[in-house]
């Protein structure tokens, strides 16, 4: 199963829009860390669902990188893409 | 001979070197397991019973007692995620391999004790670079791996902080990491070389003949803040390492030939590297490994591993039996049986008995036996352990009357129904050969039952801090009592920690130094130095937050917003909590006679200003 990257977009949109019970509206440009305020608690959580969803695995050193909803997405399609 | 003629092959999409199986073979006949042809596919771990004699400690060096060690045939295992092992280092392994990387090291012509960093992942490539260091005896340290979300360019400023104050000649880390050491290293002058494990591997080895290192060598540094500017890396001596892990596993532990361990701990820190890495080896005990960061996202593997290798000896944080506690489910339970899990350690923070019991209801009914748990004190300072409670009793705690608490600072046993009460837990009592004392505000010793200030003294006692001559003599008074910063009282011979030191604040598990967070707020064009100030404000459920007031002449609304924004941010990526922002008008936060900000007095203010009621504090002098 290959996801496109809409969807893979998608997904997460959904899943943060759940998790941080919020009034943002979580979108691409979204940024994970002012605006959701993800705590570590909530970032392991996500990690574990972008996981188990798309059955891979997500090195911690790239999320070194990762500020914005976009920058999340784009990781997990790459993986998604060359595994 | 490993790495020649070397053969690489993928297992669970991890290049290993093939000689680890190899290796492996002679035990697994041994016992007769299955053919070594299909070893290659399904590497088994090493066995709990090993061939040799145990030696509780003992030693007088590490690298004598990796010696002793690889006569065995127990050694350190590697879990990936799902619970599979990955990769096994039986301690002979352990041997051959860092001996021959530090013949390889030699090649550098570097002076004896020069440092050598390592970033440690959870991985057999950091223990064979730890000991192969020492065998060429260089001082290796472990630097942390990036965990926060967008953490990028403050990792590399905080590993950049590290390799400057530790004057490293060499640094090294597994590919996934190595460019944020190449980047950080770039500017650094010391820095001879940077690389990978494998790269190191091609280095011609030096034909020479180690020499043996003696008891008051430096056997590592321990970094104990992420700092970028004032890091401090805690020397710690061979001897001091021989003695506390003799304390922890003679007297602390009591450790059998039967134990086995089971550890997600960080290599990076005290608890994991010397209680959960060289702890086991100066017992030739076999432990089985989880990556932090796979226990944190799937903590019940670690209880899993527990139950299928029958580990005796696990040690967790508070935290991390709160998130086991958080994620288990009632079908998760019928699979594990905990009953052979003996020695619980739990310590590293604050120990709120809540924890404890909520872990002990939910596991009860896995085999989970409550007398396993084991309060500990201790710090990197005096290289891990300092005191333990009594093993095979549990947790064990004591009902205060809050109110003579704070206001004479004396512990009483509650007497009275109706008045309000604080529980704390019985730490035990210091290690052979270790006394702590509580002394006041002027360092003069106090009776039992008073609240004061913890200090150590005995042979785990730091050297100091490499480097840093004012640090270190802010935390060894005379007569080399370390002041351990954190508060407490002494009852019936046992310690109590009653608040840890208000320059750290401890959210979920991790140790954050309030002046690291001023630090970066200080970087700031709009904040000024001595204008920033940190410090945690405690929930009823014991959940922390971090607080930061700065005073701030902005008048403009938005740009107000931008630097609260900015400040949650970095404090984010460094740290990876949140934190509430407070502005407020200059000459607010309260200043020492000498002009120094009051983390304590600036405290008090936010709890009066924001009105949070309740906010008890039994912790009045422990900044140093």
């Amino acid at each position: 199963m290959t996801e496109s990257y809409d969807e893979v977009m998608q997904l997460l949109c959904d899943r943060l829009n759940a998790i941080v019970n919020s009034n943002t509206l979580v979108t691409a440009d979204t940024n994970l860390i002012t605006q959701l305020s993800i705590d570590s608690i909530k970032l392991l959580n996500l990690i574990m669902e972008i996981e188990d969803a798309f059955d891979i695995s997500i090195p911690i050193n790239a999320l070194a990188d990762v500020q914005t909803v976009r920058q999340l997405a784009d990781l997990v399609h790459k993986i998604k893409t060359s595994s | 001979m490993w790495m020649q003629g070397d053969k690489y092959f993928y297992f669970e999409g991890k290049i290993l070197s093939s000689t680890i199986t190899k290796l492996n073979a002679p035990l697994t006949q041994a016992f007769d397991f299955q053919p070594s042809s299909e070893l290659q596919s399904m590497p088994t771990p090493t066995p709990t019973l090993n061939t040799i004699t145990q030696r509780l400690a003992g030693f007088d060096t590490l690298t004598s007692a990796l010696e002793y060690a690889a006569e065995g045939i127990t050694g350190y295992n590697f879990y990936n995620a799902r619970g599979n092992l990955r990769s096994v280092l039986p301690y002979r392994l352990l041997r051959r391999n860092s001996r021959m990387l530090a013949r390889r090291l030699c090649g550098f012509d570097l002076p004896r004790g020069s440092r050598v960093a390592i970033i440690a992942d959870t991985s057999p490539e950091f223990m064979e670079l730890f000991f192969a260091c020492r065998y060429a005896g260089l001082v290796p340290f472990a630097m942390p791996i990036p965990v926060n979300l967008g953490s990028h360019a403050i990792y590399v400023q905080q590993l950049r902080g590290m390799l400057e104050s530790s004057h490293a000649s060499i640094a090294l880390a597994n590919l996934d990491y190595v460019s944020f050491l190449e980047e950080a290293a770039s500017a650094v002058t010391n820095i001879r070389w940077v690389g990978t494990p494998e790269r190191l591997s091609e280095f011609p080895e030096a034909d020479i003949a180690f020499q043996s290192n003696h008891p008051d060598e430096t056997a590592y540094l321990q970094f104990t803040s992420g700092s970028t500017k004032t890091p401090r890396g805690v020397v710690i001596t061979e001897r001091a390492l021989m003695c506390n892990l003799q304390g922890i596993v003679r007297n602390g532990l009591e450790i059998r030939p039967e134990d086995r361990s089971a550890s997600w701990l960080p290599f990076y820190h005290d608890m994991g590297l010397v209680g959960l890495v060289l702890a086991p080896m100066v017992t030739q005990l076999s432990v089985d490994y989880l990556a932090t960061r796979d226990f944190a996202i799937r903590p019940l593997q670690w209880l899993r591993l527990i139950s299928r290798n029958r580990c005796t000896v696990a040690f967790s944080q508070p935290f991390g039996l709160k998130l086991c506690a958080m994620r288990v489910r009632e079908s998760d339970l019928k699979d594990l049986d905990l009953s052979c899990w003996r020695a619980a350690g739990i310590g590293a923070e604050m120990i709120r008995p809540e924890t404890l019991r909520n872990f002990a209801e939910k596991f009860a009914s896995a085999g989970f036996n409550e007398n396993a748990f084991l309060p500990c004190y201790g710090l990197a300072e005096s290289t891990l352990a300092v005191t333990f409670s009594k093993l095979g009793e549990g947790c064990k705690s004591i009902q205060i009357d809050s109110k003579t608490l704070i206001d004479k600072r004396v512990v009483t046993r509650l007497q009275v129904d109706g008045r309000k009460q604080t529980e704390f837990v019985n730490c035990g009592r210091p290690l052979p050969g270790h006394t702590v004392k509580i002394v006041d505000e002027s360092g003069d010793l106090l009776s039992e039952t008073m609240v004061g200030s913890v200090l150590v003294q005995g042979d785990s006692v730091m050297a100091g801090y490499f480097n840093n001559p004012e640090e270190t003599n802010k935390a060894l008074k005379s007569g080399n009592w370390l002041d351990t910063g954190d508060i407490g009282f002494l009852f019936e011979g046992d310690l109590y920690i009653t608040g840890r030191r208000t320059d750290v604040i401890i959210v979920n598990g991790r140790n954050i130094r309030a002046q690291d967070i001023e630090e970066l707020a200080e970087q700031q064009p709009e904040v000024r130095s001595r204008e920033a100030s940190a410090f945690g404000v405690s929930a009823e459920d014991g959940a922390t937050t971090i607080v930061l007031v700065i005073e701030c002449r902005l008048t403009s609304a938005t740009e107000r917003q931008s630097l609260i924004t900015r400040l949650q941010q970095l404090v984010y990526m460094a740290f990876g909590v949140n934190c509430v922002v407070e502005l407020v008008s200059p000459h607010t936060l309260p200043r020492t006679s000498s002009g120094k900000l009051s983390r304590f007095a600036a405290r008090q203010g936010y709890i009066h200003r924001t009105n949070l009621v309740d906010q008890l504090s039994l912790v009045e002098s422990g900044e140093r």
